[in-house]
């Protein structure tokens, strides 16, 4: 099953060098030697190359903390990531549940790889198509006209629910597929049991079913959450004005405005929230492997 | 404590037919067996009388009552499951409370039965643990407590011991025999081992392709099987097939045997009956007084062609021109009869069953 | 019993509400791709005008090209150094292989903000720069991670008691592995390597921050048009897109079950 040659012990490190090694050795000139450089040049002025001043500071790191900007827009993005990953799991979850318990089969595989798929094609043309939905002028207001007998138009474009609605749209996948895997693994006769020594359906489902799937649903979470507080294409597409976040800040940092050390300590600072919030879930994933 | 009826109950899924009109009374306090091999409707019938599934027609009673409109979780039905269902999540104490919890039971109530039942299955003391830290014969153990604290009218079983190995088998179907008597509630199990629905029901249903064919208390079963299915599925049995003459069994080989009773005959004039392997016995062709009429009247010659030694038995497997015969014997120390050897079977009349 | 129907009857129904959810933005989008007239208005003019428009769009086509370009490349490099290294890590002990498991996580966990950002800032230090080979290093250090997972799935459900029987029958080392272990986990390959072919085609954020004029992908060309201003050209590019990759997806699926049904 798992790992061969139970004999072999710990030194087997030489003969799997030359496998591993070109893999690892890419990741770290193009992952982690990146991040730890982002680390070092958040506490620099300037970057070290030639012909240029440079020296240690926190200068970067005091701006997070003097305007009270960069904080409103972390807190606006987090606020995000919680409003996107809530939506997606009161969305998700009851889909999955359908998934996983109702559908059998060929419909199962089939309405299965339909939730899947959209998951997996370009993320950047999925907001685009929001886009055009969401347009005045767009569908949303030919259909509501055809059924109202008043004029409407719903211009949600450019506005902070498009933002959610763009989002969840791209994430919602994630948490039905989490959320999938673990309640299909949960037995049938669990259930019935828990029927049958009484418990109505409302309480199997809060006593049973959502502590077993407490796993799935942390892990959609996660793979939720950590992108969203991320996000700057989508708040720019869907966002207009309204679209200003954490995200797109960093981002004009390196393609606008040029203050490139700025950009590495706001990432930073991000990339210390997103860990935070990966070892808050962590205790709870780590059920799943047991 | 309650009596459950079932009439003419069917179930078709689709053009199967799961149950055809079966109709049993479960008698109220009893130990009842469902026998039958895989895709009999055994555990077709148990699940609807537990409600997870409702037959096409018919009707089950509880308790007197019709219950097939009532959702299973309002049945106060026990139920255990063949692979025991044990929340994960749960530790045992809280799986076996949760019946009660979910009946809203005050704290202190519940604990009290709680370990009242865990003593009654012996598992006092094991609340803490978690269904993973139990062996399989400790799980099964808890979910019957599980199942019974509950006080239900009714107790179901689908395939209890099956997941158990020998040994922890034959010990718990003592266990729950006297965990019955001691409780006293109504219990049907479904089993495929004809064994164990001889050693542990007081009543035997069998089923056989959707329909019961013969029910009633284990010797009666055993000694007057209604047919050649429930004659072999119950026991073992040799079969004689032949024509009715007179009263007599009449073999292709010209041999008459005479039966217990009149053989009912079909309308052809074929007629069987089945004798029980333990009541032949066998004696070497060239023995001493073998024609004499001792051990029966029923006689026939046959050939060893297969002894199993099995320690405080011997089986012989015979050939003969009508089919292979089977003979069980207990090991009395008279000198064993070799493979290959020409041999006289014996039996009485009173131990050929007639069929049909 | 009929409570139970309804219920499920009302879940198939959700399921079915939550599919065109998914889909209807999609769908418009693909139809008004072939609507002549640019303002979505109906009836729907139909035409493959921003079909034919696209064809001469420049930026998008050289775009698409350096897109497929880069995958095509991405795929092969990470598959191989991928499966290497997946193969390695489910047959060998040692030490630190916890460590090195765990190291697979970052890529796939961290924003890609902050990766590519990171790699951003890193690839100028260095002199790497920004470009075509900039966006495909990024790429396949993406891509590894996604393959070394799929390829390790497939890898533990192998049992190596095939391959001894082999041996025991008289094959050779070489031989026992090809015939054995090898296609069995060749769906597992194929798999990862459709994983790769998608992350690097559909990859936005990374190849957004690694891009230098001229030298873009596909995905950062819609952007920048999209930021311009919409024109049913971009309606008929990201028709074409999601086609493609769904077409992937569908593919991926048959050579790698998801949901846990083998």
């Amino acid at each position: 099953m798992a790992d061969s040659q139970p004999s072999a012990g710990r030194g087997q490190l030489r003969p799997a060098l030359p496998l591993l090694l070109p893999a690892y050795l890419w990741l770290t000139v193009a992952v982690f030697l990146p991040l730890s450089a982002m680390v070092f040049f958040s506490f620099v002025t300037d970057l070290p190359m030639a012909g240029r001043d440079w020296a240690a500071t926190l200068e970067h790191y005091a701006a997070f903390f003097q305007t009270d900007l960069y904080g409103r827009l972390l807190l606006r993005s987090l606020r995000l990531g919680l409003e996107v990953t809530l939506y997606c799991t009161i969305i998700g979850f009851p889909c999955a549940y359908v998934l996983a318990k109702v559908l059998k089969g060929r419909s199962r595989e089939a309405v299965f790889l339909l939730v899947i798929l959209p998951f997996w094609s370009n993320g950047l043309v999925r907001v685009f198509s929001w886009a055009v939905f969401l347009r005045g002028g767009g569908v949303v207001d030919l259909a509501l006209n055809a059924v109202l007998p008043f004029e409407v138009s719903i211009d949600l474009m450019y506005s902070y629910p498009a933002v959610v609605i763009g989002l969840v749209h791209s994430y919602l996948p994630y948490m039905v597929l989490t959320c999938y895997l673990t309640l299909q693994a949960i037995d049938d006769s669990l259930i019935e049991a828990a029927r049958s020594l009484g418990a109505s359906r409302l309480t199997v489902l809060r006593r049973l079913i959502v502590p077993l799937a407490m796993p799935g649903l942390a892990a959609g979470a996660v793979l939720i959450f950590v992108p969203v507080v991320g996000s700057f294409m989508e708040p720019r597409i869907l966002g207009g004005r309204s679209g200003t976040f954490y995200g797109t800040v960093i981002e004009d940092q390196f393609v606008a405005v040029f203050n490139w050390p700025l950009g590495a300590a706001l990432s930073f600072i991000l990339l210390a929230v997103v860990l935070a919030v990966l070892a808050l879930a962590a205790p709870v994933l780590r059920r799943h492997g047991a | 404590m309650a009596e459950v009826t079932v009439r003419g109950v069917s179930r078709f899924y689709g053009s199967h037919v799961a149950l055809q009109d079966v109709s049993i009374d479960f008698p109220d306090g009893g130990f009842y067996g469902l026998l039958g091999p895989s895709g009999s409707g055994k555990t077709t019938l148990l699940r609807i009388i537990a409600g997870f599934d409702s037959p096409d027609d018919g009707s089950i009673t509880i308790g007197g009552a019709d219950v097939v409109a009532t959702p299973v979780q309002d049945r106060r039905i026990g139920m255990v499951f063949q692979n025991y269902a044990l929340f994960p999540n749960m530790s045992v104490a809280d799986n076996v409370a949760f019946g009660l919890s979910v009946r809203g039971t005050p704290k202190a109530e519940m604990s009290q039965r709680v370990s009242d039942a865990l003593d009654l299955v012996q598992l006092g003391g094991l609340g803490g643990r978690r269904p993973h830290q139990l062996s399989g014969g400790q799980r099964q153990r808890v979910a019957l407590a599980r199942a019974i604290v509950t006080r239900p009218r009714v107790l179901l079983l689908d395939e209890p011991l099956s997941a158990l190995d020998k040994a922890l088998r034959v010990g718990m179907q003592v266990e729950l025999k006297r965990i019955q008597r001691e409780v006293g509630i109504t219990t049907i199990f479904v089993t495929h081992d004809q064994e164990e629905a001889l050693t542990m029901s007081d009543r035997i249903g069998i089923l056989r392709d959707g329909r019961l064919e013969q029910e009633g208390p284990p010797a009666e079963l055993y000694d007057n099987p209604v047919s050649e299915f429930a004659a072999t599925f119950l026991g073992d049995a040799n079969i004689f097939r032949g024509r009715s003459a007179n009263g007599f069994l009449l073999l292709e080989d010209g041999t008459r045997l005479r039966c217990r009773s009149a053989l009912p005959a079909t309308a052809e004039g074929t007629a069987a009956c089945a004798v029980r392997p333990e009541r032949i016995s066998l004696r070497p062709l060239d023995a001493p007084g073998a024609s004499e009429t001792a051990g029966g009247e029923n006689r026939l010659a046959a050939r060893v062609a297969k002894r199993i030694f099995a320690g405080n038995s011997i089986s012989y497997l015979l050939d003969w021109p009508g089919g292979p015969l089977k003979v069980f014997a207990q090991n009395t120390g008279s000198p064993p009869i070799e493979e290959g050897a020409a041999v006289i079977l014996a039996w009485t009349a009173e131990s050929t069953l007639p069929l049909g | 019993m009929t409570l139970t129907r309804i219920l499920h009857g009302l879940g198939r129904a959700y399921v079915g509400l939550v599919l065109a959810f998914l889909y209807l933005p999609i769908l418009i989008m693909a139809v008004m791709s072939f609507n002549a007239s640019p303002f979505y208005q109906l009836p729907i003019d139909w035409s493959t005008d921003w079909f034919s428009a696209l064809a001469g769009n420049r930026s998008l086509i050289s775009a698409a090209w350096n897109s497929l370009y880069i995958a095509a490349i991405t795929t092969a490099i990470a598959t191989t150094l991928g499966t290497a290294a997946a193969l390695a890590l489910h047959r060998y002990q040692f030490r630190g292989k916890k460590l090195l498991q765990a190291l697979l996580f970052p890529p796939i966990a961290i924003p890609w903000l902050i990766t590519g950002t990171a790699m951003l800032i890193f690839f100028f230090a260095v002199g790497i720069g920004r470009g075509l080979h900039a966006i495909l290093l990024g790429h396949v250090a993406l891509a590894l991670p996604y393959v070394i997972v799929v390829v390790s799935a497939r890898l533990r459900t192998f049992a190596p008691e095939l391959e001894e029987a082999a041996l025991s029958l008289g094959a050779s080392q070489w031989q026992a592995t090809r015939r054995v272990p090898l296609p069995w986990i060749a769906p597992g390959v194929i798999a990862g390597a459709l994983f790769a072919f998608a992350v690097s085609f559909d990859q936005f954020v990374v190849s957004y921050f690694l891009s230098a004029p001229g030298q873009t992908t596909l995905p950062v060309q819609i952007y920048a048009a999209i930021r311009k201003g919409f024109t049913p050209e971009i309606n008929a590019v990201s028709t074409i897109i999601i086609v493609l990759s769904m077409t992937l997806m569908l593919l991926t699926a048959r050579f790698f079950r998801f949901g846990g049904e083998k």
